[in-house]
């Protein structure tokens, strides 16, 4: 950010509103959390490359996003559930891996095919965990086919997915991307990385025999609902180019506590995506050389995606119908009057008349 | 500079309009089949559309929607260019100035919708810094029953995608609100969409039923502000929401917003028919003007009298007998809801000849409350030898006892009423109580009212009862009348100085008036112009500055390098000096220098 270009300038001061704004939000947030527990741990199913397998994901609670402690992205509440103050012990995060994995033989039938591991930071970043229990994390680990882990593009580096690869086990790595246009990651969701940094890391794994899942984020704050449709078909289409990008999770915001997001949503400026627009999405690109998922939280609710009410559960199940089976018909299985008052919202909205509809 | 709108009338906040594109857009208005949008910058970055004078085009813009830090606005705030066609700027509270657009669309509009503080403030922020010849647009925001209030808040242009979305999501909106079309036996109305059974009607219909019914009110709110009237309507027709009543009551607090942009006269009617009516800024500023501003000149007593319903007072059976019966021998002032109290000098002063109000025989404790504050303040501020209430018995003296109670001085009434003001008792017992007072003369009366008007009208050189001599004195002190009243002349040295105007009660001055005006030690309302010589009006780019107390429908003084004149406002003095576009003054008499 060093050029004398009035553009750049301009996204250094918007970075700088956005980051003082979420810092005050974010402070309004006491609670503090046991760094011996996860933020959360479920079991599910997923689609692989290989095809669908049984998945445990592991929020892992590592202290949290360090940009987000800056101010952060404007959706992103999961710092919120961080530990308070910094860094986990190595001895802690491993309780937490512990804690996970009693989870999984409580409930699970078998040990799961997949393992999925966020931080809502970078699991790769040594700051937030160290080289020491990245290594442990592999070991406890290496007898499963496959992991997912979350980071940044800037840290996602060979050596440190050797870790896993060398174990032989197929390593994806998770970037939440969030768009493939630069201009609405940084000046809607308010994160500082290049489409072009994503291409590289995407290259890096490759080169570590690793993959790539892209995580993008529909509808952040100050979009219309057609500008953030838009940006979704493109955005999918952009990273499924990208070699090394197998996968693409494509998931509607969410109102979550203490963000921007919810700033606006209480006062009347923010509505989260229709689940139509995230079928629209997923039927268009369906042709795409990439597995293209999402996975709505909160549906159906005033803070998370939604339809009109009635429709939301069969439009979900839909949506998680094509998750597995990648078959843009089962879109057509589902219909409900709301369509059309979507589809009138998608072609009058406008950035200075929303939400049209609630 | 605007070039593109021109407000052609007032009505308090809202305003009549046109959007001068090749097929002009009359506001309030819907601007649909005519907005052409850049586009938002949030996701790309845009280019200025080659706009043409046949839309309006919508620069390139970043939107805030409600809830957006100010801090956030700031930094990714847009600038706009100057462009040759007709132009919306998209501004927030926190953004909005004046970007040299002809309309400025505020883009939280849609968020705020529901939130009566939120909507005043915003939209009175944003009046503040835009300049006050552009529209103000709020979009995906205007229902049936929302646009009367909003347009009575000063918002200029809307569009009709809230209540076609509305109709889609199964809401039949009418302007007393919405209903589930689910729960409709049978269609409240007579559009086109609207004829045909009730079996086939469906969600579509709905929503083009939505659309017609938004036209048609708008078309009513146009009416209404032409008319003078869209305060009467909007007292009524809001209180089927509570936030649009919300609204105006919270409009009714901003005294300041709503006051300078209301007209000082109407020839219209003013129907006070709520408790909402005794805080319209034409029934609170008459109640000032007349208990800060009048002066009374009458040596007589003060006779108290009840109004009458015909208008003016002295065109009724009741007030001909009163005014028979006091035989010149005390002063009339007359007790009313809503307006309080009127001398008799002021009853053709609007509104006092034009208000009708809603007469059950029973008063509402605000009625009580209001008219006795009127009527206390009035007493501390005059000075009479005698006090009489020739006023029936109940609520009328209740407030008599409750204003002596509450005023400063000390007043005693006789009461002369023993069960109807008009009986022969009670109008001998008047006459009694007048016995032996002096009779002034009718010329008296014609001189002491054209010069409570001035009082009225150009405000007192001080404060009733103070030092410093009241506009009338000031002003008029050495005049003669002409004429029959109403229609009175008022001469002075020789020379005409002004009229008597009987549908307003006001006085329109001569050139030579008006010169006595800037020699007098009254304040001089005045418009400075530049250097030309006016014919029939002035318009808003040719004036240099103007007094910020110019309201509309008030004398002022029009100087410049070339020419003097005199004639009324077309529009308050900020506007004057803020606007680009617009008549601002009607001349009425002009001379070069």
């Amino acid at each position: 950010m060093s050029t004398p270009d009035p553009e750049v300038y301009e996204e250094g001061r918007g970075m700088d509103a956005h980051n003082a704004v979420m810092r005050e939000v974010r402070s309004r947030n006491d609670r503090t959390y046991d760094p011996r527990e996860p933020t959360r741990v479920w079991l599910d199913e997923d689609n692989t490359p290989s095809g669908v397998r049984t998945s445990l994901t592991i929020i892992l609670n590592t202290g949290g996003c360090r940009w987000a402690r800056a101010g952060g992205c404007t959706m992103c509440g999961y710092v919120a559930e961080s530990v308070d103050g910094g860094t986990v012990a190595h001895e802690d995060l491993m309780a937490q891996v512990q804690y996970c994995l009693d989870h999984e033989e409580e409930r699970g039938d078998e040990p799961a095919d997949l393992i999925k591991i966020y931080t809502s930071g970078s699991f790769l970043d040594e700051r937030e965990v160290p080289a020491e229990t990245r290594d442990a994390v592999a070991e406890t680990f290496a007898d499963r086919e496959r992991m997912v882990l979350e980071s940044l593009p800037d840290f996602v580096e060979r050596e440190r997915l050797a870790d896993f690869t060398d174990r032989g086990i197929e390593t994806d790595v998770a970037i939440g991307l969030e768009t493939a246009t630069d201009r609405v990651r940084h000046d809607c969701v308010n994160k500082y990385f290049d489409f072009a940094d994503f291409e590289e890391a995407c290259a890096e794994a490759e080169a570590a025999g690793a993959g790539v899942k892209a995580y993008l984020l529909m509808k952040p704050p100050f979009l219309t609902e057609s500008e953030a449709v838009e940006d979704m078909k493109r955005s999918v289409r952009r990273c499924a180019d990208v070699d090394g990008c197998h996968t693409v999770s494509m998931n509607p915001t969410n109102v979550q506590s203490y963000t921007m997001v919810e700033e606006l949503f209480h006062a009347g400026g923010y509505r989260p995506p229709w689940l139509w627009s995230v079928c629209a999405v997923l039927e268009e690109t369906a042709d795409v050389d990439a597995i293209v998922v999402s996975d709505p939280v909160g549906h159906g609710s005033d803070r998370g995606p939604h339809n009109c009410g009635d429709c939301d559960d069969r439009v979900q199940r839909a949506v998680k119908d094509f998750d597995l089976r990648q078959d843009p018909s089962v879109f057509e299985q589902v219909s409900c009057d709301c369509e059309t008052t979507w589809e009138a919202v998608v072609e009058r909205e406008k950035s200075f008349g929303m939400p049209l509809a609630r | 500079m605007t070039d593109y709108f021109e407000v052609h009338e007032r009505d308090g906040p809202a305003r009549l309009g046109e959007v001068r594109l090749a097929d002009p857009l009359r506001t309030p208005g819907l601007v649909d089949e005519v907005l052409d949008d850049s586009g938002s910058r949030w996701p790309e970055e845009r280019d200025v559309l080659d706009g043409d004078e046949s839309t309006l085009t919508v620069l390139p813009h970043r939107a805030f929607p409600a809830g957006t830090d100010e801090r956030v606005a700031d930094a990714f705030a847009t600038d706009y260019p100057d462009v040759e066609f007709p132009s919306v700027a998209v501004v927030s509270r926190d953004t909005a100035a004046d970007y040299g657009a002809d309309a400025y669309a505020l883009s939280e509009a849609a968020g705020i919708a529901g939130h009566a503080a939120a909507f005043v403030e915003t939209v009175l922020d944003v009046r503040g810094e835009i300049p006050p010849d552009s529209a103000l647009y709020c979009s995906g925001l205007a229902t049936p029953a929302n646009v009367a209030t909003l347009a009575y808040a000063g918002v200029d242009l809307f569009d009709t995608d809230k209540a076609y979305v509305r109709g889609l999501e199964g809401f039949y909106l009418t302007t007393d609100g919405e209903a589930f079309l689910e729960d409709l036996d049978e269609l409240p109305c007579a559009c086109a969409a609207c004829q045909q059974s009730r079996e086939t009607f469906d969600h579509e219909d709905c929503a083009e039923h939505n659309v017609n019914a938004l036209r048609a009110e708008l078309a009513r709110v146009r009416q209404r502000i032409r008319g003078g009237r869209l305060r009467d309507y909007v007292e009524g027709q809001a209180r089927h929401e509570a936030w649009l009543t919300a609204t105006f009551r919270r409009l009714d607090q901003q005294y300041g917003y709503v006051e300078q942009r209301t007209p000082i006269l109407r020839r219209d009617e003013l129907l006070a028919a709520s408790d909402d009516s005794l805080k319209r800024v034409e029934i609170q500023r008459f109640a000032d003007r007349v208990t800060s501003r009048y002066h009374n000149r009458f040596d007589g007593p003060l006779v108290l009298v009840p109004c009458s319903a015909r208008k003016p007072y002295g065109d009724s059976q009741s007030h001909a007998q009163f005014h028979k019966t006091i035989g010149y021998r005390g002063h009339k002032v007359s007790m009313t809801s809503p307006i309080g109290v009127v001398p008799q000098e002021l009853e053709l002063t609007y509104p006092a000849q034009h208000y009708d109000s809603v007469v059950t025989g029973e008063w509402s404790e605000s009625e009580v409350e209001f008219v006795a504050e009127v009527l206390a303040r009035y007493l501390d501020a005059t000075d009479y030898p005698r006090h009489v209430a020739h006023v029936p018995p109940g609520g009328y003296t209740d407030i008599v006892e409750r204003a002596v109670e509450r005023c400063e001085s000390d007043v005693e009434f006789e009461f002369t009423v023993g069960d109807h003001p008009t009986t022969d008792e009670s109008l001998a017992a008047l006459d009694e109580t007048l016995e032996g007072e002096e009779r002034y003369l009718k010329r008296e009366r014609e001189h002491n009212t054209v010069r409570a008007i001035a009082d009225y009208q150009f405000g007192a050189g001080g404060a009733v009862g103070e030092e410093g001599a009241a506009a009338g004195d000031a002003f008029f002190d050495h005049i003669s009348t002409g004429g029959r009243y109403p229609s009175l002349r008022v001469n002075s040295e020789g020379e005409q100085w002004a009229t008597l105007v009987p549908q307003y009660g006001t006085l329109s001055l001569t050139l030579e008036g008006a010169k006595r005006w800037v020699d007098s030690d009254v304040p001089t309302k005045t418009v400075e112009i530049d250097g030309f010589v006016p014919q029939g009006s002035v318009l808003a780019p040719g004036i240099l500055d103007a007094d910020a107390d110019i309201r509309v429908g008030e004398e002022v003084v029009v100087e410049g390098p070339r020419a003097f004149a005199v004639g009324r406002a077309s529009m308050a003095g900020d506007e004057m000096v803020r606007s680009t576009r617009g008549i601002a003054v009607d001349v009425r008499h002009v001379e070069e220098r």
